[in-house]
């Protein structure tokens, strides 16, 4: 019985051993298995915000920049997050939207500015984009619906303009797989809380999305491309429980109103 | 690793015949049940049920051919399950995985020459007895 014993022993660590041994060799690089560099994400970021710029007109009003530009800082510094790595756009727009493109590209429409009803409601939906970004959900999404080899070929000269278009329409306009949504909104919860920012601005938004007779429904993006919004907001009421309540204001109440109004005048326009 | 001995009685021309089917058996259904390794399994088992009341040589063999594909089992069904979970989720390919692969390239390469050696022998009469395998059978299989 001992022999027996003894010997599963050896079978079992022959078995770890050499696997173990092997996993030292470099194979995917052997086998040159294609994988997105970080050169190739940023590759893409920039040929999809390029079309984004040519064919969109950029908000450059210095208060709406400076208000969303504090928030974003406040959620960086508090995260340990590269501000670098962030690169926020701010799109005139009526779809309430807001979405990431590859290598930090945040995109925001100015609708969802001004629809938010406070900063927190903002560094709520700025915080679930930037989980997106910093748990690399873009590229997973991108080779989900896309493939990477047509992904690597975009970068390599072979742009195919129709390819590249409804990539980044999938991009802007539909969901994330439900589980990474999650991921995003409980990972949001925790930069939001770390900032010191009420995480109950995130749920609220949700909330108020998810509201059949809001007037705004035409243009809610946002909503479409995450759906099941009350559910969302009850696990993130939930999870923020947990949080520390010692939460600060993100921006004084002038500032706020100031952008608001910035807005409401460029709509105008 | 692989041991011949001398079994308690010289076994008949019938009873190696049948021996050595038990390790062909799960050659064939190796070859058949691929990529599923569970079929190779539910082969020889449905063997060893047909034999289990056989001669001690013939069960003897049976038992060493069917607990030589459990380890299989478990190697093989975790190396499926994890292409599959590549396949079809966010799983990237590592070099753990490919390593994983060719270490259970090795162990069933092993088998499988190990399998072959032991139908030629077993149908010649010559008692083979596996590393491990040989102990564990002698210690589940008993001559009535």
């Amino acid at each position: 019985m001992k022999k027996l014993i003894l010997q599963s022993f050896i079978g079992v660590l022959l078995f770890f051993s050499i696997w173990f041994a092997l996993a030292q060799i470099d194979w995917v690089s052997v086998f040159r298995i294609e994988k997105m560099s970080n050169q190739t994400e940023e590759k893409l970021g920039n040929i999809f915000w390029e079309i984004i710029k040519k064919t969109e007109k950029e908000n450059k009003n210095p208060d709406v920049i400076a208000t969303v530009d504090t928030i974003v800082n406040r959620i960086c510094l508090d995260n340990k997050i590269d501000r670098k790595s962030i690169k926020v756009h701010i799109i005139e727009k009526k779809e309430i939207n807001a979405f990431a493109l590859p290598n930090g590209h945040l995109v925001i429409y100015t609708a969802l500015l001004s629809n938010s009803d406070s900063p927190e409601e903002l560094s709520g939906v700025i915080c679930h984009e930037i989980a997106h970004i910093e748990l690399n959900h873009v590229i997973k999404k991108l080779i989900k619906e896309v493939g990477i080899s047509v992904l690597i070929s975009t970068t390599t000269g072979n742009r195919n303009t129709e390819v590249i278009q409804e990539t980044l329409k999938t991009l802007s306009s539909t969901a994330f797989d439900r589980s990474l949504e999650k991921e995003a909104d409980i990972k949001a919860v925790d930069y939001l809380a770390n900032a010191k920012i009420n995480p109950n601005g995130l749920a609220n938004f949700l909330y108020k999305l998810a509201e059949p007779k809001n007037e705004t429904t035409k243009y809610l993006t946002w909503i479409s491309t995450h759906p099941e919004s009350k559910e969302r907001a009850d696990y993130i009421m939930e999870y923020s429980k947990k949080k520390n309540a010692n939460y600060k204001d993100v921006l004084n109440i002038k500032t706020w109103n100031k952008t608001k109004e910035d807005l409401k005048l460029t709509s105008q326009n | 690793m692989i041991n011949t001995t001398s079994f308690s009685y010289n076994p008949s021309e019938h009873e190696a015949e049948k021996a050595s089917n038990s390790y062909l058996m799960s050659l064939i259904a190796l070859i058949a049940g691929l990529p599923l390794p569970i079929i190779n399994l539910i082969a020889t088992f449905i063997f060893y049920i047909g034999n289990r009341k056989g001669t001690y040589f013939v069960r003897w063999h049976c038992t060493q051919a069917l607990l030589s594909q459990f380890s299989m089992l478990f190697i093989n069904s975790f190396g499926f399950w994890w292409t599959v979970s590549i396949i079809l989720s966010e799983e990237e390919i590592t070099n753990k995985y490919i390593a994983y692969l060719f270490t259970a390239l090795i162990f069933n390469l092993t088998e499988f020459i190990a399998t072959i050696y032991t139908a030629i022998q077993t149908r010649k009469g010559i008692h083979v007895e596996w590393w491990f395998y040989g102990n564990l059978t002698n210690l589940i299989c008993k001559s009535k």
